[in-house]
């Protein structure tokens, strides 16, 4: 199952998508968290301490592209999640998307 | 891009921006949980936020009321007006705050405080073989 938490920037969803996470984990669920917020808190919430965030790695700007059918992925999931998750406590896996420029310019 | 296998989760935590649902549209989400803060601009925000979902095409789109001290009369009042679904009402919790202040994960800090309880709820509601009734209305209508 896949859940998108949306909301403004202090509304609190980065504190209910990380304690779902790990809830969720807890219960059994293998669970994948990833940050999509241009201001990236996401391993904060999960348990990762602040010196391992700085070093996380972040995902690459090719990941999707664009064509006339809309955004397109250009690799699985699973390709993605070797290269760059992390994991956290509970072992919920974390990706940061993190987009310090625009990514869809390329 | 796949789902995760059946009893996988994959959880995206994202600023609602049509560039960001474009964006998230990779994992196909089976819900979208718009959270909000019990005051008027912020659920007005929401409503607007949960609109743009429906518009990029999720069915399943639903408040998640945070924050929430005595407004669950307002939250609900607002959504039934609007014709949006409120999947969950977390209470205002001074633990969360404290956590962040200590550097620490909510759950790690009081992982039976009433906001992790409440989260807790939501989760097994979502995970419940519910997925297509987040909502207590089930399932979003979102008003046009």
């Amino acid at each position: 199952m896949n859940v998108a938490i949306v909301g403004k920037g202090g509304c609190g969803k980065t504190s209910i998508s990380g304690t779902m996470a790990r809830l969720l984990a807890r219960r059994g669920h293998a669970v994948l968290a990833i940050d999509g917020d241009p201001n990236p808190n996401l391993a904060l919430t999960l348990g990762i301490p602040v010196e391992r965030i700085e070093t996380l790695p972040t995902l690459p700007r090719d990941l999707v592209e664009r064509t006339n059918q809309g955004f397109r992925p250009t690799r699985t999931l699973e390709e993605v999640c070797a290269s760059h998750a992390v994991e956290g406590a509970d072992g919920v896996r974390l990706l940061v998307m993190a987009y310090p420029r625009r990514a869809d310019t390329g | 891009m796949a789902s995760e296998a059946e009893d996988g989760v994959c959880i995206v935590d994202t600023d609602a921006t049509v560039e960001q649902f474009l964006r998230i549209a990779v994992i196909r989400a089976d819900a979208v949980l718009v959270v909000v803060e019990p005051y008027f601009k912020s659920l007005e925000t929401g409503r607007r936020m949960a609109r743009l979902g429906t518009l990029q095409g999720y069915e399943n789109v639903a408040l998640v009321a945070n924050k929430v001290r005595d407004e669950h009369d307002t939250v609900h009042e607002f959504a039934r007006q609007h014709g949006l679904d409120v999947a969950g009402v977390i209470p205002f919790d001074d633990r969360l705050p404290q956590s962040e202040w200590a550097q620490s994960a909510p759950l790690d800090f009081d992982s039976r405080s009433p906001a992790v309880m409440a989260i807790d709820e939501l989760a097994q509601r979502l995970v419940d073989g519910r997925a297509n009734a987040v909502g207590e209305n089930g399932g979003a209508q979102v008003g046009s």
